[in-house]
C-alpha cells in the first residue's frame, strides 16, 4: 500500500494542474500537498498507480483537508491523496481481476453508542474468525511509542519531585529558622507545642496550595505555548501537552502533602528545643 | 582568610540546610546532564552505527527508507557497476522481507527476512558456524537461535511475506548454517538473512532481482561525497546517500522530538535551579545581615562580602554540580533503558550518548546558573546600609 501511495504521489508531482471539469471523480488532498505543489480545489489531477506513470486517471480536487495527527509520523511532509474507494479500485485493479473481488485492509466502524466497542469487537471476532476487530480508543492506547513516552515522562517527573523535595525542605528549614525567635516567645508565654505546630502545619497547607494553583496556572499557559511551539516545528496538529483534569488533581495531591510535610517536618526539629533556648538572641 | 574560606565556613556552619542546598543542585544538575546527553545522543549512536556497518554510502530507488519505498530493478548488474566504480571499494544488495517461521511453534514465529547479493562482504558479523554460500542457506540472529533452540546445521522452514499485500506463499526450508549479529537488530528481534536470490525464491518468483537498497564502501582516498556523486552521475534515477547525508536526514526526521523537548526541558532545569539558588541565598543572607553589617564595619571591603556571598554560590553550585555527573549517569541508563522500549529501536542505538560537549556545556551553564543565582543577594549585600542595619539589629 506505502508503495502504491509513493507512486500516486510522484505522479501528482509529475502531473499537470488543469482547470476543472465537473464530470470527473473528486478526490482530497492533504494541505502539505496543497502548499508544497500549489494546488487548489478544483484543479484537476492525474493519478497513476505506477511509478513510470502507467494507467493515469484523471481526477479534480474537491476539498483540502488536514491530516489526522500521527506521532508516528511526526516531522514527515504528509503528501496524500484521499480517493473514494470505487475510483481507488478502479485506479488500482490489475488487469484480469474482476470487480468486486478488490480486498480492503481495514474498516472503520461508527457505533451509535461508542461505549459498545468492546462488545461489538468481541462480537465481529466471535462471528468472523480470522478478523481482527478492536476499539479505535484500545489501538491507540496499545500503540507501544506511547507506553514508552508516558513511562520516561513519569520518570523525569520522579526526578523532578525528588529535587523539589529536596530544595522545599531547605527552604523550609531556613524559613522556620527565620521564625525561631517568634516561635520561642510563643513557647514562653504558654503556647502548647501541638498548638504552634498546628499554625504551621495550617500554614503550610496555606502556602502548598496556593503554591499548587499558581503551578497549575503556570501549566496552563505553558501548555498552549510549547503546544504552539511544537506544532509550528512539525507542521502538524497534534496536541503535545494536555493538561486534563486528572492530571492536574494528581499534581496537587503529590505537591500539597508534600508542601506541608516539609513545614512540619522542618517545624518539628524546632519545637523539640526549649522555648528559652529558641527566645535568646 | 580568604573569601571562598569564608563562605566554605559560612555553609558548614548550618549543615543541614547547606546539604539540602548541594543535594537540590545535584538533582537538577543530573537531570540538565541528561538532558544534554539526549539532546543529540539518538543521532550519535545512530551515525556510529552507520560507521559501523562498514559501508559508508546508501543507494535507493526513491526518497523513501529502505524497504518502505520501491524496489531497484536490476539489481544484482547495478550493484555489479557501483562495484566497479573506481572511487568505490565493495558493494551490496539487500532486499528486506518478512516471514514467519514455522519450526515446532504454534503461530509461527514473525521474522525479519534479509536477501544480500552474492559479494565477499555481508553486513553481519558471524559469531558461530560460517556464513551463507549457495544453496539454500541461512544464517539466523542470536535471538532466532534461542526462541527456536536451534544451533548451525538445523533446518528452518519459513513462509515469506514479501509486500504489503495479503500472500500465501508455500514453505521454504533453509539450513541455518551460522549464528551472526546484525546491526539494525531490535533487542527482541528475529532475523534470518540469506542470499538474495533464495529470497527472491521465497518469494514467489516474482520480484527476481530487485533489491531495497544497496550499500558501498568508499575507498579511503576517494571519500563518500565522491562515491555519491559517481553513483549519481552513473545512476541518475536511483537516490544515493552518503552517512553524513543519512544522519542529517534523521535529524530531520521524527526523533527531533527528543533534542526538541530536551531543549525544553533544560530550560525549565535551568530557571528552576537558578530560582531555588536565589531563593536560598537570599534567605540564608537574610537571616545574616546584622552579621555582615558588622564584618563591613569591622573593615571588611564591599568586594570583599559580595566575594563572599558569590563563593557561597560557586560551593554550593560547585559540589552539586560534581554530585549531578555520577547520578545524572546512573539516570541517564535507566532512561535509556525506558526509551529504547520504543519499538524498531536497534539495540546498539542509545538515546543518552556521552559525548565530551555534554559535559563542557553542562559545566558552563552550572556556572551560568552559580553566577545569575548569585546575583540578586549580591545586590543586597552590596547596598546593604551599615548603620542602620546594625541600629535595627541592636533595637529589634
Amino acid at each position: 500500500m506505502s508503495r502504491f501511495w509513493v507512486a500516486l504521489i510522484a505522479a501528482v508531482l509529475a502531473g499537470t494542474a488543469l482547470r476543472a471539469a465537473d464530470d470527473l471523480p473528486s478526490v482530497l488532498i492533504s494541505r502539505q500537498l496543497a502548499e508544497t505543489e500549489r494546488l487548489r480545489i478544483g484543479d484537476v489531477v492525474r493519478l497513476s498507480p505506477t511509478a513510470d506513470g502507467t494507467g493515469v486517471q484523471q481526477f479534480r480536487i474537491g476539498g483540502i483537508y488536514e491530516p489526522t495527527p500521527d506521532p508516528a509520523r511526526l516531522g514527515a511532509v504528509i503528501r496524500e491523496v484521499q480517493l473514494h474507494l470505487p475510483d481507488l479500485l478502479n485506479l488500482t485493479r490489475e488487469s484480469g481481476t474482476p470487480a468486486g473481488s478488490e480486498y480492503v485492509q481495514r474498516i472503520n466502524v461508527a457505533l451509535v453508542n461508542p461505549e459498545d466497542a468492546s462488545r461489538f469487537s468481541r462480537d465481529v471476532q466471535a462471528r468472523m474468525p480470522g478478523v481482527q476487530a478492536q476499539p479505535a480508543a484500545g489501538a491507540a492506547e496499545s500503540t507501544g511509542p506511547f507506553i514508552v513516552l508516558r513511562r520516561f515522562h513519569l520518570a523525569i517527573a520522579i526526578v523532578t519531585i525528588l529535587a523539589s523535595t529536596v530544595f522545599l525542605l531547605a527552604l523550609t528549614i531556613m524559613l522556620v529558622d527565620e521564625r525561631r525567635t517568634a516561635v520561642g516567645v510563643l513557647r514562653l508565654i504558654g503556647f502548647p507545642s501541638h498548638r504552634i505546630i498546628f499554625q504551621l502545619f495550617l500554614e503550610g497547607v496555606l502556602i502548598a496550595s496556593v503554591g499548587s494553583l499558581f503551578g497549575l496556572l503556570l501549566s496552563l499557559v505553558s501548555e498552549g505555548l510549547i503546544n504552539r511551539f511544537f506544532q509550528w516545528r512539525y507542521d502538524t496538529a497534534l496536541v503535545f501537552v494536555h493538561v486534563t483534569p486528572q492530571v492536574a488533581a494528581t499534581c496537587v495531591a503529590i505537591a500539597v502533602p508534600l508542601g506541608v510535610s516539609a513545614t512540619v517536618v522542618a517545624s518539628w526539629a524546632l519545637l523539640r528545643r526549649n522555648g528559652l533556648r529558641l527566645a535568646r538572641r | 582568610m580568604n573569601a571562598m574560606g569564608f563562605a566554605w565556613r559560612s555553609l558548614v556552619r548550618q549543615p543541614a540546610r547547606a546539604s539540602l542546598g548541594v543535594l537540590g543542585v545535584a538533582a537538577v544538575g543530573a537531570l540538565l546532564f541528561d538532558m544534554l546527553l539526549l539532546s543529540n545522543g539518538l543521532v550519535i549512536s545512530m551515525r556510529g552505527l552507520l560507521e559501523r556497518t562498514g559501508f559508508d554510502l546508501r543507494v535507493t530507488a526513491t526518497d523513501a527508507l529502505p524497504g518502505s519505498g520501491p524496489l531497484i530493478p536490476k539489481a544484482v548488474g547495478v550493484t555489479q557497476a557501483i562495484s566497479k566504480l573506481p572511487s568505490v571499494r565493495s558493494a551490496v544488495a539487500l532486499r528486506f522481507a518478512n516471514a514467519t517461521i514455522q519450526n515446532g511453534t504454534p503461530r509461527g514465529l514473525f521474522a525479519a527476512f534479509q536477501g544480500v547479493s552474492a559479494t565477499a562482504t555481508h553486513p553481519w558479523t558471524i559469531l558461530q558456524g560460517r556464513d551463507i554460500a549457495t544453496g539454500a542457506e541461512v544464517v539466523i540472529n542470536e535471538n532466532t537461535a534461542e526462541r527456536l533452540r536451534i544451533k548451525p546445521g538445523a533446518s528452518i522452514t519459513l513462509r515469506a511475506a514479501c509486500t504489503g499485500d495479503e500472500q500465501a506463499l508455500p514453505p521454504a526450508t533453509f539450513t541455518a548454517v551460522g549464528i551472526a549479529q546484525f546491526p539494525f537488530d531490535t533487542p527482541n528481534g528475529i532475523t534470518v538473512a540469506a542470499s538474495l536470490e533464495q529470497v527472491a525464491e521465497a518469494c514467489g518468483g516474482n520480484e527476481v532481482d530487485e533489491a531495497d537498497v544497496i550499500m558501498a564502501a568508499s575507498q579511503e582516498t576517494a571519500g563518500p561525497d565522491a562515491a555519491v556523486a559517481d553513483v549519481s552521475r552513473l545512476f541518475p534515477d536511483l537516490k544515493a546517500l552518503s552517512n553524513a547525508e543519512a544522519v542529517s536526514r534523521f535529524e530531520r526526521g521524527g526523533f527531533t522530538y527528543f533534542r526538541q523537548i530536551s531543549t525544553v526541558l533544560t530550560t525549565v532545569t535551568l530557571g528552576f535551579a537558578v530560582l531555588l539558588i536565589t531563593v536560598l541565598l537570599t534567605v540564608s543572607i537574610n537571616q545574616r545581615l546584622g552579621e555582615i553589617a558588622a564584618l563591613r564595619a569591622l573593615g571588611f571591603s564591599r568586594w570583599r562580602v559580595v566575594a563572599d556571598v558569590f563563593c557561597e554560590s560557586v560551593l554550593i553550585v560547585g559540589g552539586g554540580g560534581l554530585l549531578s555527573l555520577p547520578l545524572g549517569a546512573a539516570l541517564a541508563v535507566g532512561l535509556d533503558h525506558i526509551l529504547k522500549r520504543i519499538p524498531g529501536i536497534p539495540a546498539d542505538v542509545h538515546f543518552f550518548v556521552y559525548q565530551p560537549s555534554a559535559l563542557q556545556m553542562h559545566l558552563l551553564l552550572l556556572a551560568a546558573t552559580a553566577v545569575v543565582a548569585a546575583l540578586y543577594p549580591i545586590r543586597v549585600v552590596a547596598t546593604l546600609p551599615i548603620a542602620a542595619t546594625l541600629r535595627d539589629e541592636v533595637v529589634g
